[in-house]
């Protein structure tokens, strides 16, 4: 008996130090296979995808669209068009971002009973995105290189780190903190802190689907603490690789979808 | 009513669908419907010599019904407008165009159409497409700045370009004060008036014709224009078949350029026109207005979270001044050489952009006048929104272009249902 649990308590030893092996120690290599996890699987994507927004009177609103997404490079710059189709006096708005990893994105809104194609201005990434708690930046990804990053834990499904913004003055928070699960990468759970250590604003995954081999969340949720109020978002219809050609990120999409890639 | 009973039936399969996980349709239907019922309501806050107080005062019930196909789209929009300033119920088709794309490189679009370029906020340099300035005095919906007009639009993409080339057939004005529902100066009468059904104007039925060439090179925006047709507003004088003076379109050709891109967190943007009033190369011609050149600079950017400021600095320059003034017979009351002109607009958005505080102002030092647009939209939900704001209009003389509008001054109360 005695040997026996020996054996065991050996075995375990062993156990726990390959699994330690397998783990990340360094930040920034989490982070980097966390961006790539959440905004860059494959070479191009679509989804549909809706929000429903709720207010602290718990009033609702809806937004459905279909985004286009393709990459330049892993990792690097993306092109990424927004296609809105409810509620009605949305319908036909076009939003287009090229995102970009050394410099501002460029951005551009059009409005169709305008025709006018409005240029929004780079600074106000962490505005709502179409009145929904859901920032620009949350939506397009927020660049890594803005953060400092420490992991605080590791256990057998996340990895906790700490980031902390490199210019407190360009956002809203003081800190945040992210759990990223250790098979896929994804962050599952995001927790905003303002500068009296309260948190704020969280994210969280409700849901995830593995789609032609990449991770893939179907259905996350921002809550908003100070008044309650939250936004879901759902995806649907989720592709990869679908091949989408390099010329209908431009402005002629704004104007004439590419119904083609949008079913 | 049934537009509200429609409405809410809307919100509540919206919520089943969330709920049910179904999003809807599994086949999705090549039509779609929509539209609004949208009540609007504005008072003139000085005596004026128009003929109604009501500067707004209309129900609109607007459809859309848009088709879909593998090779073309249909767009059709119409209002149903009871208007209380003409006491006068009405059909306006808003658009009512095809779609399609003869070639992989090119899209064609034809029909009644709302046309837009250029790089201004609310000043215009290059975008001679029809406006509503009525609708825009009057408070009415952003979107009713354009007038529609029946045209041609084709675009070529080619490498890195795009050429936009339209074409309408019958040349289409801007809706321009007559004095029905706002009064004006005559610098024939020398004073405000407000003629309404008396104020005939000459039209023609010749075409006007607009391209640009526009290009993107490294999130810089440049683009290229001209114009061939006439002023879109009736900025000349001439005799009409009984021997009376009457004003009328002079025929008028432009060109110009503009430059749009990201700078110092912000957008910086630039635009000229060359405006070439052809009946009157010399600029001698009292009865037809002079050519122009316009500058325009403007710059915009997010000074705290969800407050954007934008502020524009325009120039209009009128060619050939001195031959102007010289034959000018009110040279007292003519615009300045360089006519210039401020704008500076602030918009703050609160509750999740529920809430949206607008604040756009004119101001011309040159003119000595303003124009504030100040207004507050309340969107309550996907069905219901509400808006308020005023037209204030000041100057020092009653014949500058801001000035003479002092007595038009008004605010209005819109309620909008969308379904």
């Amino acid at each position: 008996m005695k040997y026996l649990s020996t054996l065991f308590i050996i075995a375990g030893a062993i156990l726990s130090f390959m699994t330690h092996a397998g783990d990340l120690t360094n930040a920034n290599d989490i982070i980097t296979k966390a961006n790539l996890a959440s905004y860059y699987s494959a070479d191009d994507g679509s989804a549909q995808a809706r929000m429903i927004i709720v207010d602290a009177q718990g009033n609702k609103q809806m937004r459905q669209f279909t985004i286009l997404r393709k990459d330049q490079a892993d990792l690097g710059n993306q092109d990424i068009l927004v296609f809105f189709s409810r509620p009605t006096d949305v319908q036909g708005t076009v939003f287009r971002v090229v995102k970009k990893v050394a410099s501002d994105d460029d951005r551009w809104l059009y409005l169709p009973a305008l025709d006018l194609v409005k240029r929004i201005s780079a600074g106000d990434k962490r505005t709502s995105f179409v009145g929904a708690h859901f920032f620009y930046e949350d939506v397009s990804g927020r660049n890594p290189a803005e953060d400092n990053f420490t992991l605080l834990k590791t256990d057998d499904k996340f990895y906790t780190l700490k980031a902390q913004p490199k210019d407190p003055n360009s956002v809203e928070f003081e800190h945040y903190m992210v759990n990223i699960d250790k098979r896929t990468f994804l962050p599952m759970h995001v927790d905003f802190y303002n500068s009296q250590g309260k948190k704020s604003r969280s994210l969280e995954v409700l849901k995830t689907e593995i789609i032609d081999g990449f991770a893939t969340v179907m259905h996350s949720k921002i809550t908003q603490h100070n008044d309650g109020s939250y936004t879901e978002m759902q995806f649907r219809n989720v592709k990869y690789n679908v091949g989408l050609p390099d010329d209908i990120f431009s402005e002629r999409s704004l104007r004439n979808p590419p119904k083609a890639w949008l079913d | 009513m049934a537009w509200q009973s429609l409405a809410s039936n809307l919100e509540i399969s919206e919520l089943d669908d969330w709920a049910s996980d179904d999003w809807g349709e599994k086949v999705v239907s090549p039509w779609k419907l929509s539209g609004f019922v949208e009540a609007g309501y504005g008072y003139l806050l000085q005596n004026n010599i128009v003929e109604s107080n009501l500067s707004l005062g209309e129900i609109t019930a607007r459809l859309n019904i848009d088709y879909s196909h593998e090779s073309f789209e249909l767009v059709s929009k119409g209002e149903l407008i009871y208007d209380d300033v003409l006491a006068d119920t009405f059909w306006e088709t808003r658009e009512l165009n095809i779609r399609f794309s003869p070639s992989n490189n090119t899209d064609v679009k034809v029909g009644r159409q709302i046309l837009t370029w250029g790089t201004g906020d609310y000043i215009f340099l290059n975008d001679l497409f029809a406006k509503n300035w009525q609708s825009f005095f009057s408070g009415r919906d952003n979107q009713y700045l354009k007038a529609p007009s029946d045209s041609a639009k084709g675009t070529w993409y080619i490498g890195g370009y795009s050429l936009d080339f339209t074409w309408t057939p019958a040349f289409t004005p801007d809706v321009y004060l007559t004095g029905e529902r706002f009064s004006f100066y005559s610098p024939q009468a020398q004073d405000i008036v407000a003629p309404a059904a008396d104020f005939s104007v000459q039209k023609n039925n010749q075409a006007q014709y607009s391209v640009r060439i526009a290009t993107n090179k490294n999130g810089t925006e440049y683009a290229f224009y001209g114009y061939k047709g006439f002023w879109t507003t009736p900025v000349g004088i001439s005799e009409n078949q009984n021997q009376q003076l009457q004003p009328y379109f002079p025929k008028m050709n432009a060109w110009g350029a503009s430059v749009r891109l990201p700078l110092a967190g912000g957008l910086f943007n630039a635009e000229y026109a060359s405006y070439n009033s052809v009946e009157d190369n010399s600029g001698s011609d009292p009865f037809v207005a002079n050519g122009q050149n316009r500058f325009l600079v403007g710059f915009e950017s997010e000074v705290i979270k969800n407050l954007t400021a934008s502020v524009q600095f325009y120039v209009e320059q009128t060619k050939h001044y001195n031959e102007f003034i010289v034959n000018s017979v009110t040279p007292a009351t003519e615009v300045d050489e360089y006519r210039q002109l401020l704008t500076f607009r602030l918009t703050y958005r609160a509750f999740q952009q529920k809430l949206i505080y607008s604040l756009f102002n004119f101001y011309s030092p040159t003119d000595n006048d303003s124009y504030l647009k100040p207004s507050v939209t309340y969107r309550y939900n996907d069905q219901w929104l509400f808006s308020a704001g005023a037209n204030l209009f000041w100057g020092d003389e009653k014949h500058t272009f801001f000035g003479q509008h002092q007595q038009n001054s008004n605010a209005w109360l819109r309620v909008k249902a969308q379904f």
